[in-house]
């Protein structure tokens, strides 16, 4: 190929021209010019050059170019020039112009060769900014390089992650030695060689050079912050040179991969050809990820952060302005200004949001090695690694989350032999779950280890004198377990590396909170421990609540705001009530204490709440809730958190303030400072404290049972256990059609038989004046049957013990005797029996003649009278006492359990001997067919009889229940049927043994 | 070497002070202190806070905290219309303190400077640094450290909520 004369001229001029130009801008950065400029013109400058070199066959051009590009390339992220390879890339420039004049010339390409002796890097002529990059830029290396190295461990996607780390190291390398961190340099050298067999996929990774490769990451690691602290890494120097060893050790002791040897074409195949192919790509990786990001300070950052509050202040006032404006075009304008600020504002929040998976994914790392170190086999498993967070957050709960994790694999997940004993499988789980909910982020951490144990705390707590011994019998479960939070507190029995040295969780707590968020701990003895931490998304901007009180307008974070409740205070039922001197309001059942806003500013008590409305928001105040009575709600807005002098906020009852979009001052009601204030939080202790019975309330919080109260025709209320209750619907007389005698309702696809409550417990039929029926809803074995009721009232939940003595009746299961009322309990399922018999049990094995449905029989002469135990397992508390008072009636000796768990632990111990268990299937912790299966594989009990009693009672379950080991499956709640398969089971076993 | 116009006044031996009026009484405060001197501005009330603190101002998108320098200096606080605000930066924050109007800035000889007579009450005085011989007048010189303390309550925040 050739070129004409003209055509070389014009090349020479146009490089000639090019290279001027890049002499130009080089000389400009030595002048301290705009580097990136420079850079950007020089890069050009040479790239061109080696294209148009490539064009006019100049071999020897293109090739020089191309080495200073390259070299140039290196300086793409920086944002200086050390001198030499200014000088450096002068020369080059030089050196171009013999070679465009058709000359030869010898370059060296080396920048120390010239201006110092070898081996002398000129470090400290690099800027502490561009150094500060390099740093940052090995650190997310290290991190991207380990989540890989974890992929490859777990033996997936070998070839893809391999090669990702095999670009992220050398591009490290390269930069390494560029800084003058030789050892750096070395180290990465020797990574990149050891992986260069797994990378042409002849060899497979090792466990050892995994090893090895973690351990080099820790020391690059520990390099990077030695060189920030600019500490002496003399002590490291040292040890890289015996890890290159073992890499390189490691490296030639890699099992062969045969799957791979096995495939004809590689046979062929020189290995070199991905060589060759390989550090194009790298460049070219990183050119496009340049050209899509920047760095930006983080300072920079903020400022605009605080820019984008004004402007959304301004923004706010503007719209104000032309609410009022009658000016259409201002409007217009103003309504555009709008929505581009929400706009920006929503893009500004953006550049400070980093998906959280970037701080979760480094706890893969920490939780295998915590692991190996202390002999268990935890799986951490991640959710929600994508939900973003504001970067500072991000940074702030590193540190806790790291604390917590560790926790867990230290004190709450057992080793594999005592898990063994538990009854739980080998390998611990440790879950971390992050999602958004409610305008916070919430970080869930839950393992299913040994959980927490209340006199373990209490007792460590008496031991540090963070409790009197006479509080101990009053403290809540959550009271105790804040008692962890406590300074100076541990509960590990001896002290390891890695965590039990009592300081921690109390710091956890305070890290959280300083950033706004709240930290709480639920817990199952046995099961495992849940760390719940709520934060808000940002903490410059938050959603809140504008109400009003007097004067004065308040903004409640969103955050602590659980529901309003508008009080009509002429209503009987549902109003405000003065008890001693203070409101209450009863919300669902349960006494709500109230604050009225304007007595906490004011200072005066206000007693009458005799007229109008009243506005109630409930509050969340860390340990309980409260309601807040306010005057006038106004808005939701997002507003803008302004700091308060520290004399006012000394008074606990705000947290900040903000400007409205009328320009108007809100101070902004610090939640648990008010409750504080209003003392609620003492009053809520002490109500604790003096209770008469506190046994017997801590008792009632485990039995209440929730009903649906439901009027018929009857001057009794009427109860339906809410748990039988699939919907409620309501009806038009003008929809009910009859299908032969029977009313029936078309409903959704199906057709629902209506059943009339009245009708079958002997009531007249009320008058027919509405228009309206209600309807409750109940499923039985997968079929729906609709209940007509006079009215559906309310729901009760309380602790009332069923008598079931009176149950004289057919579709009553007794009388619940409440402290104001009598409530009779209908059994929906035995009205649906009579209504429709054969939508009765199916029994898999017919249980003996006396199971005949007989009614309301008197059980006691029924049956033999067998003396027994029985193991009751159930997690409902009306079951649990309908199903023992039926068996104890009968002369057996029940013991109860809350859930399969707790029923296992029964078990367990020796002490204890079942003749008979029964059990529910829906349980938690542990459920049926779980325990089934843990009781069978239990070598004392895998004979013991197991009855399963459980309203899921479709041929599904019934077949899986007698799989996971039960004798029998049952449908709940029949007495005469359960009590004869009892009989039976125990009379078998009998005889067997 | 260039001296700094700060400290060129700071090394003079007269002292530059804006001077207003609280009840009639004279007051300066150091004129390199002061932000900006505003007129009447809507104060936003904190119910519970203690009597001096006005309440809170939107000085421009900025939260101020105002003072009542009447109630600071125990004079007769029926509040008056046309009030100003000096607006000074105290402990990081900005704090518009109220007076009734502002005079001129004068400039004043340090040795005319004298230490409050013991007899002025203990509450009035801990907030005056001192107090100028002025032809015909004294000026109390208000000290801004001490307000400044008072505004950083230690720990124990129940002697600030009685008022």
């Amino acid at each position: 190929m050739s070129f004409s004369g003209e055509e070389l001229d014009e090349f020479k001029a146009e490089s000639l021209e090019l290279l001027e130009n890049a002499e130009k801008q080089l000389l400009s950065i030595d002048k301290g010019g705009d580097f990136r400029a420079a850079f950007d013109a020089t890069f050009r400058c040479f790239h061109n050059l080696k294209g148009a070199a490539g064009m006019m066959d100049l071999e020897k051009l293109q090739v020089h170019t191309h080495k200073l590009e390259e070299l140039l390339m290196g300086f793409k992220e920086a944002t200086s020039m050390p001198k030499p390879y200014v000088t450096l890339f002068l020369r080059g420039i030089d050196a171009s112009r013999i070679l465009i004049d058709g000359g030869d010339v010898t370059f060296n390409y080396d920048v120390e060769s010239e201006p110092a002796p070898r081996e002398k890097p000129k470090a400290p002529e690099l800027s502490a900014e561009a150094i500060d990059e390099f740093l940052s830029e090995c650190e997310e290396i290290v991190e991207r390089v380990s989540a890989n190295l974890q992929t490859i461990e777990g033996g997936n996607e070998i070839k893809p992650r391999t090669d990702d780390i095999y670009r992220d190291i050398h591009s490290m390398k390269g930069s390494a030695y560029l800084y003058g961190y030789k050892k750096l340099g070395d180290l990465t050298h020797a990574m990149e060689s050891s992986l260069e067999k797994i990378r042409q996929e002849t060899h497979l990774p090792s466990k050892e050079l995994l090893n090895a490769l973690f351990r080099s990451l820790e020391i690059i690691d520990q390099y990077v912050t030695l060189v920030r602290s600019k500490t002496d890494r003399s002590t490291l120097d040292l040890l890289i040179p015996n890890l290159e060893n073992v890499l390189n050790l490691c490296a030639a002791n890699l099992p062969m991969n045969f799957s791979e040897a096995a495939k004809p074409t590689s046979i062929d195949e020189p290995v070199s050809v991905p060589v060759s192919k390989e550090p194009p790509q790298a460049v070219l990786g990183k050119e496009s990820e340049g050209a899509t990001s920047i760095r930006v300070p983080i300072s920079l950052l903020d400022n605009l952060m605080t820019l984008m509050g004004e402007m959304v202040l301004v923004r706010n006032q503007v719209i104000q302005f032309s609410n009022k404006s009658d000016d259409l075009e201002f409007v217009s304008m103003s309504k555009r200004l709008n929505v581009v600020t929400s706009e920006i504002h929503e893009e500004m929040m953006k550049t400070r949001m980093q998906p959280i998976g970037n701080v979760l994914t480094k706890f893969n790392r920490v939780v295998r090695d915590l692991s190996q170190d202390l002999g268990k086999q935890i799986n951490l498993h991640l959710h929600g690694t994508e939900t973003e967070l504001d970067k500072s957050l991000l940074e702030a709960i590193k540190d806790p989350l790291t604390h917590i994790v560790r926790n867990s694999c230290d004190h709450g997940i057992e080793t594999p032999d005592v898990r063994r004993k538990a009854g739980k499988s080998d390998v611990g789980n440790l879950t971390i779950k992050s999602y958004h909910e409610g305008g916070q982020v919430i970080i869930e951490v839950q393992d299913d280890g040994k959980g927490l144990h209340r006199e373990v705390i209490l007792q460590k707590a008496l031991e540090k004198g963070l409790i009197t011994q006479a509080e101990v019998g009053s403290y809540s479960e959550k009271q105790v377990f804040n008692l962890i939070f406590e300074a100076g507190f541990s509960t590990a029995a001896k002290i390891t590396n890695v965590s039990g040295r009592g300081v921690g969780m109390d710091v956890v707590r305070t890290n959280i909170e300083r950033i706004g968020g709240t930290v709480e701990l639920a817990s199952i003895p046995g099961a495992g421990t849940k760390t719940k931490i709520k934060i808000p998304l940002t903490l410059a901007i938050i959603p809140a609540l504008i109400v009003s009180s007097g004067n004065g307008t308040y903004a409640i974070p969103q955050v602590r705001l659980e529901e309003l409740v508008r009080v009509e205070q002429s209503s009987t039922t549902s109003r405000v009530e003065i008890v001693h001197g203070v409101p209450v309001f009863r919300l669902r059942g349960n006494i709500l204490p109230l604050v009225d806003l304007n007595s906490v500013l004011t200072r005066e008590n206000r007693n009458d709440y005799r007229d109008g409305t009243l506005n109630i928001a409930v509050l969340n105040a860390d340990q309980f809730s409260f309601g807040l009575i306010i005057d006038r709600i106004q808005d939701t807005a997002d507003i803008v958190v302004k700091p308060l002098n520290r004399l006012i906020k000394s008074l606990q009852i705000y947290s900040g303030a903000t400007v409205l979009g009328d320009g108007a001052v809100a101070l902004i009601l610090d939640i648990p400072g008010i409750a504080k204030v209003a003392r609620l939080e003492t009053a809520a202790a002490r109500a604790i404290e003096t209770s008469e019975d506190l046994a017997e309330k801590a008792k009632a919080s485990s039995e209440v049972q929730d009903y649906l109260i439901v009027r018929l025709n009857s001057p009794t209320k009427h109860g339906i256990v809410l748990g039988f209750v699939h919907r409620l619907e309501e009806f038009k007389r003008s929809e009910i059609e009859y299908s032969g005698r029977l009313p029936v309702v078309r409903y959704r696809d199906v057709i629902l038989p209506l059943i009339s409550a009245n009708e079958h417990l002997g009531y007249p039929e009320g008058t027919k004046s509405s228009q309206f029926v209600s309807v409750v809803v109940i499923k039985k074995k997968e079929a729906l049957y609709g209940l007509i009721v006079d009215e559906i009232m309310d729901t009760l939940s309380t602790s009332a013990d069923l008598d079931s003595k009176i149950n004289a009746q057919n579709g009553i299961f007794g009388c619940l005797n409440t402290p104001n009322e009598l409530i009779v309990i209908i059994d929906p399922f035995d009205i649906i029996e009579r209504q429709y018999p054969n939508s009765k049990q199916q029994e898999l094995y017919p249980a003996p003649s006396l199971a005949a449905d007989s009614g309301a029989q008197a059980v006691d002469g029924k049956f033999p009278k067998i003396p027994a135990t029985i193991l009751l397992a159930e997690d409902t508390a009306f079951f649990r006492k309908a199903i023992k008072a039926v068996l104890e009636k009968t002369g057996y000796r029940v013991v109860c359990a809350n859930d399969g768990q707790e029923a296992m632990d029964l078990l367990a111990d020796p002490k204890n001997t079942f003749d008979l268990v029964v059990s529910d299937i829906e349980m938690p912790r542990l459920n049926g067919f779980q325990l089934a299966e843990a009781i069978r594989k239990h070598h004392a009990h895998s004979k013991l009889p197991m009855l399963a009693v459980s309203s899921r009672a479709d041929i599904h379950s019934m077949e899986a229940g007698l799989k996971a080991g039960y004798d029998r499956y049952l449908e709940k709640l029949k007495p005469n049927i359960l009590l004869s398969a009892v009989s039976e089971l125990i009379l078998k076993a009998r005889k067997a043994a | 070497m260039s001296v700094t116009a700060v400290d060129y006044v700071r090394r003079r031996p007269v002292e530059q002070l804006t001077t207003f009026l609280i009840d009639g009484h004279l007051f300066g405060i150091d004129v390199l202190k002061i932000e900006e001197v505003t007129g009447k501005q809507k104060v936003y009330e904190v119910p519970r806070s203690p009597n001096f603190i006005r309440g809170l101002v939107n000085l421009r998108g900025q939260i101020v905290t105002a003072l009542g320098l009447r109630e600071l200096f125990q004079k007769d606080s029926s509040r008056r219309d046309d009030q100003m605000s000096v607006v000074c930066k105290l402990d990081g924050n900005l704090v518009a303190l109220v007076v009734d109007s502002i005079g001129d800035v004068v400039e004043i000889e340090r040795s005319l400077f004298e230490s409050p007579p013991d007899t002025i009450p203990s509450e009035v005085r801990r907030f005056i640094k001192g107090i100028y011989k002025m032809n015909g007048q004294l000026m109390s010189v208000i000290d801004l450290g001490a307000i400044e303390k008072e505004f950083s309550p230690n720990t124990d925040p129940a002697t600030t909520r009685i008022n």
